[in-house]
């Protein structure tokens, strides 16, 4: 956590601030970079293929931010958006319910999932990472048991499937969602008591506790939330792609939670934004877009992001980990051990 | 009795599904379908023992798919350059053992959090891995297969060094002072220091040990075929952690036992024979597992706050 | 002569700037029960802590058999023969009494091979020698408190400690098991171990004590001879000759009963059978030992431990809070007395903490206000003189009075009817003292019941117009304010109240 121990000094932009501009440099270097070996890099095209391969991933980092932000994590959500996507084109080809409405009920059932979550760690008050990895294993296998691992839902109607990939105003499809979900929780995050709330739950859940604030029913929000997003996700998921299957989504909330903690979210609760967040994803997505213009393998994108979380997570530590070591020294220097007394360790 | 009643019920569950099947499909207690599940098992049996140390020890690894995947392709890759077979498989045991190191030295010498921390090598070793190979698999030379021995004699070696090394780590855990150091380092980290424990020491060692483990399962993986798969292990890390809980670890470190593990792991891996000699779909058996884990989890949380 | 067993010498401790152990002396001898006295906060855990090496003293040195340490770590004073017996035990829930001995007694090593048997029968044997009838193989948090603090003892006596700390030990124990404890600790004595003895229960130090040192803020007041002293004296040397500061003159008259509890049962934190009233603008104080159960009765009333019977009645309304957002609404506040963990929330700025409370009142539709609520908290930093940086500063940044201030504001900030104040001047310099005093005389002449539970018995007595006196979970008698100080202390401890004596 930072500015703990500092002094009383004026310090305007906070730490958290620090890292993503950081951030901001680390995207714009690898725009300017991919630019200059990858002559199509910088095409409007081009951005426009970012956007679109990314809306998905970049749902789900949206969401998984107020998650972490109250200390909590959600591993299920890759599975969430298989399950989701095959529930949909089921209620779709098999129910016979019309798109909207189907699309609606996912909604629903991704709001129900993530509720489901949310109950077994509020009520029973399990770790949310043993809760959520049960939930992975559980979701995705549902989605391969109502497909039996082969079916797979295509054929829909040329009008879903502009949702992702036509054009809106000249923008990807995707935009108008995307930008949606990325006001609302911003709004939900920086401008609300809310999320006042859930970075006190993250910062100290028990404090927050004696102050009035409702911790269980807020962790029902954000997972409930998340359910929901990823549900979106799905949807545009199957239209960008036209196909529903239940390998969906598989591994996309590693990159979430990539892109969460790059954006400097703590994961201990607290402290991050969605600004940063939102840095984290065009770092993970232009790496991965960029690398194929510059005809680098894409598999170096997932190393370097890889690399790149372990990097920011250990320099987040470099303060701590210099603070223990002065104090260590200042003890010993303090009171040095006698001769002939044991060494401490 | 009432302390093992968690390991007791799993082994009950398992013998209840052994039961019915005996009833249901005798086919499945034929000595080839039980050699061929018993080989392909002892290697997650290796790397479950490991992930259960880590967590006896309140920590938790999710990069032992990517390890193991990591230390089969390197092993293999030195085979395929010309080392001799007993190089390469302390080798790859070392690879794993130094993966595991690099964890530990970011969990319990920076003070970082185990999830993500593993969560971060995960992504890094499996893309890394996809980088190097592209998806090609490794050939390897003919007389590391098997260890060069018929294929009977290799699985009864293989079976037989996994059940030999899960017995001494059961026996070291129950036995050693250093496993009831794990212990008691996850249930209470502070207590162990004033008891004069090094709790960070102690949890980097389940770290390398969790790794070295990985490491031989690799091997232990690689030659059972001519070729070594450069996306094997993927979602070893969730097999692992499931038989893990099934078997009566707490997630929240200190409690549970090796024995438990055991039942745990034989439980899950006779679900998906069990669905095809019941003839329900195999297309059930992550849902199952799923469910099972969450059961388990479940299970713990009643037990837990039961006791106020 | 031989050097004593244990010499501490000018051992200095803070935390946080807040000065815990101001320069403090002390000497045990082999074969000797020190009785280490003091109230709530004068520093004896701190100074166990020295002791045991969990925490290093700033100044001092320990000298051991004459050998002189600057600190000890907790290694070191195992490997010396330094045990303790924690309020808390500092065991392992999940392992079973045999093996929890073990860990202690066996050394750190890890490859050696554990004697299971070997172990029980140890354990078994330490169990016995101290008469406890527990089985060696149950796991410790199915365990007693009494039982669990038994074990520790086995643990002390099977590492042949000679320096011994028992920190309240009786507290939870039955009278069988206390003459049980009392002969385990004459037997440790006769074998020349030196035991370090903390209780509030008097009778106890005269049975089992040598001698006795009074510890006062931080300072050694004294150490005797059980035998040179008596009862009265104790309590004085505990409590100081006389108020040491001046406390602000009470209102005129309280009003009408605004909360009014009758036979409060809340069993999940074992408060019984309580009834009192505070009537607008009174200060209730609120006194007692650790344990008695003040802080669980506050926590009863602001609906974070469910009440089972009994009835509360604030404003002529029957309340039941069931959460802290009900007790709020019913205008209702706790400043709680872990500060660090329950006041405030650190990484937060002041103003976002003074507002933490109040988010539906200052934020319609939820919408934060960041010029409304700077505005506001400007206000309150103002009106408390809290000293920071800006109301942007992160309240870990503050000094302990006034983070407790930032704490205080933000229960201000509710308008509360009832205002419950746990330990507020706990670790706050005494300029900040005298301020909040004042502040909550003054809160109290605008018609707020306040609620003032504190181990600072000047304090309580300064500021209280009535004190409850709890005992065991319950209100054992309420005194006038103003009482002497040695009347509340004999009445917390269950004793008769001493003859005041002039002067």
């Amino acid at each position: 956590m930072p500015t703990s121990s500092k002094s009383l000094a004026p310090q305007r932009l906070p730490a958290t601030y620090r890292t993503e501009v950081v951030l901001l440099v680390v995207v714009l270097l690898e725009w300017l970079y991919f630019n200059s070996v990858g002559p199509r890099f910088a095409s409007l095209e081009n951005s426009y293929d970012i956007l679109r391969h990314s809306a998905e991933i970049g749902l789900i980092a949206l969401v998984m931010t107020p998650i972490i932000l109250t200390g909590g994590i959600d591993l299920s959500l890759g599975s969430l958006l298989g399950l989701c996507a095959i529930l949909f084109g089921k209620l779709w080809r098999d129910a016979g319910l019309p798109l909207p409405l189907a699309g609606v009920a996912t909604l629903a059932i991704g709001a129900l999932a993530g509720a489901f979550n949310a109950t077994l760690i509020t009520r029973l008050r399990l770790p949310p990472l043993i809760v959520t990895l049960g939930t992975y294993s559980l979701f995705r296998g549902l989605a391969e048991a109502i497909t039996h691992g082969v079916d797979t839902f295509t054929n829909f109607p040329a009008s879903f499937l502009a949702l992702g990939q036509g054009r809106w105003l000249g923008l990807p499809a995707q935009a108008p969602a995307f930008l949606a979900v990325i006001v609302g929780i911003w709004i939900l995050v920086h401008a609300t008591a809310h999320g006042r709330a859930i970075r006190a739950i993250g910062f100290s859940a028990e404090g927050a506790r004696f102050a009035g604030i409702p911790v269980s029913r807020y962790t029902t929000l954000v997972y409930s939330l998340a359910g929901i997003v990823t549900a979106l996700a799905a949807i545009l998921y199957t239209a960008r792609l036209g196909q529903a299957k239940a390998d969906a989504g598989t591994g996309y909330e590693l990159f979430a939670i990539t892109a969460v903690v790059l954006g400097g979210t703590s994961i201990f609760g607290g402290v991050g934004t969605v600004h940063g967040t939102l840095l984290g994803v065009a770092a993970i997505a232009i790496l991965n877009n960029g690398l194929v213009h510059a005809r680098l393998p894409r598999e170096a994108a997932g190393v370097l992001t890889g690399a790149l979380l372990l990097l920011a997570l250990s320099g987040a530590m470099v303060p701590k980990m210099v603070e223990r070591l002065r104090a260590h020294r200042r003890t010993r220097t303090a009171s040095p051990p006698t001769p002939g007394s044991p060494a401490p360790p | 009795m009432k302390r093992y009643f968690r390991e007791l019920s799993v082994t009950a569950a398992l013998l209840l599904v052994l039961g019915g099947l005996a009833v249901a499909a005798p086919s499945f207690f034929q000595a080839q379908p039980l050699l061929s599940l018993a080989t392909r098992e002892a290697p997650t049996l290796l790397v479950a023992c490991g992930i259960a140390l880590v967590i006896i020890g309140r920590q938790i690894d999710i990069s032992v798919g990517s390890q193991f995947g990591l230390c089969g392709v390197c092993a293999g890759m030195l085979a395929a350059s010309g080392w001799h077979p007993v190089l390469v498989l302390p080798a790859g045991v070392a690879i794993g053992a130094l993966l595991g190191a690099f964890n530990g030295l970011l969990v319990a010498g920076l003070g970082l959090p185990s999830i993500v921390v593993t969560l971060g090598t995960m992504v890094t070793w499996r893309e890394g891995l996809r980088w190097i190979r592209q998806g090609q698999f490794v050939d390897l030379p003919r007389d590391l297969q098997w260890f060069g021995l018929p294929q009977a004699a290799g699985q009864a070696i293989l079976i037989a060094t996994a059940l030999a090394i899960f017995a001494l780590l059961a026996l070291a855990m129950r036995g050693l002072a250093g496993g009831r150091h794990v212990y008691a380092v996850g249930a209470d980290a502070e207590a162990a220091r004033l008891a004069g424990l090094r709790p960070s020491w102690v949890t980097f060692k389940t770290f390398v040990i969790l790794g070295a483990l990985t490491g031989l399962a690799a091997m232990m993986n690689m030659v059972q075929s001519p070729q070594v798969d450069p996306k094997s292990g993927t979602g070893l890390e969730l097999k692992a952690i499931a038989a893990v809980v099934v078997g009566g670890v707490a997630i929240t470190g200190g409690r549970g036992n090796l024995a438990g593990v055991f039942s745990g792991l034989l439980l899950l891996a006779c679900i998906s024979p069990a669905l095809i000699h019941l003839r329900i779909e195999a297309y059930w058996e992550k849902a199952i597992q799923g469910g099972i884990i969450l059961l388990a989890v479940i299970a713990d949380g009643f037990r837990r706050h039961g006791k106020g | 002569m031989t050097p004593p067993l244990l010499e501490l010498k000018g051992i200095a401790k803070a935390y946080a700037g807040v000065q815990a152990l101001k320069g403090v002396d002390f000497t045990l001898h082999s074969g000797e029960v020190h009785a280490l006295l003091g109230e709530n906060g004068a520093g004896k855990s701190t100074l166990i802590r020295v002791v045991t090496g969990a925490h290093q003293p700033d100044a001092g040195s320990i000298s051991i058999d004459g050998r002189a340490l600057h600190y000890l770590t907790p290694r070191q004073a195992h490997a010396l023969g330094i045990a303790c017996i924690y309020q808390q035990p500092a065991l392992f829930p999940e392992l079973t009494v045999a093996e929890n001995i073990g860990l202690r007694l066996e050394p750190a090593t890890a490859l050696r091979r554990i004697a299971w048997k070997r172990r029980r029968q140890r354990a078994r044997d330490l169990l016995s020698r101290i008469g406890a009838s527990i089985d060696p193989e149950s796991e410790v948090r199915e365990l007693s408190m009494p039982e669990q603090q038994l074990v520790e003892i086995a643990c002390t006596v099977g590492a042949g400690a000679r320096v011994i700390v028992m920190d309240e030990p009786t507290a939870s124990l039955t009278r069988n098991e206390q003459e049980v404890l009392f002969t385990v600790v004459r037997e440790l004595r006769s074998q020349g171990a030196g035991i370090i003895y903390i209780s509030h229960r008097l009778e106890e130090i005269f049975a089992l004590a040598d001698r006795v040192t009074v510890l006062r803020d931080g300072s050694s007041v004294g150490s005797t001879g059980v035998t040179e002293t008596d009862e009265a004296r104790l309590i004085r040397m505990m409590v100081g000759r006389e108020l040491s500061q001046v406390y602000p003159e009470a209102a005129d008259s309280p009003g009408d009963a605004l909360l009014s509890i009758r036979e409060l049962h809340a069993p999940s934190v074992g408060i019984r059978n309580v009834s009192f009233e505070v009537r607008s603008g009174e200060v209730f104080g609120l006194s007692g030992l650790v344990g008695a159960g003040r802080t669980e009765l506050a926590h009863a009333l602001f609906g974070l431990a469910p009440i089972t019977g009994g009835t509360v009645t604030l404003r002529g309304k029957e309340i039941r809070p069931r959460n802290p957002a009900e007790a709020i609404a019913e205008g209702i506040a706790y400043v709680p007395e872990d500060r660090r963990r329950h006041g405030i929330i650190g990484e937060m700025p002041v103003a976002q903490n003074v507002t933490m409370a109040i988010h539906r009142r200052i934020f319609p539709a939820s919408l934060l206000q960041l010029r409304k609520e700077d505005r506001l908290s400007r206000q309150y930093i103002d009106e408390l003189s809290i000293r920071c940086a800006g109301s942007w500063a992160p309240a870990s940044s503050l000094s302990g009075g006034n983070q407790q201030k930032v704490s205080v504001a933000r229960w201000l900030a509710t308008k509360p009817r009832l205002l419950i104040l746990d330990e507020p001047t706990q670790g706050v310099d005494i300029g900040a003292k005298v301020e909040i005093h004042r502040l909550i005389r003054s809160l109290a002449s605008q018609g707020i019941a306040v609620l003032l539970i504190s181990s600072d018995l000047p304090e309580v007595i300064g500021m209280s117009d009535r004190i409850g006196v709890m005992r065991g979970g319950t209100l054992a008698e309420i005194l006038p304010g103003r009482s002497e100080a040695p009347a509340v202390m004999a009445a917390a401890l269950g004793q008769p109240a001493p003859k005041a004596e002039s002067g």
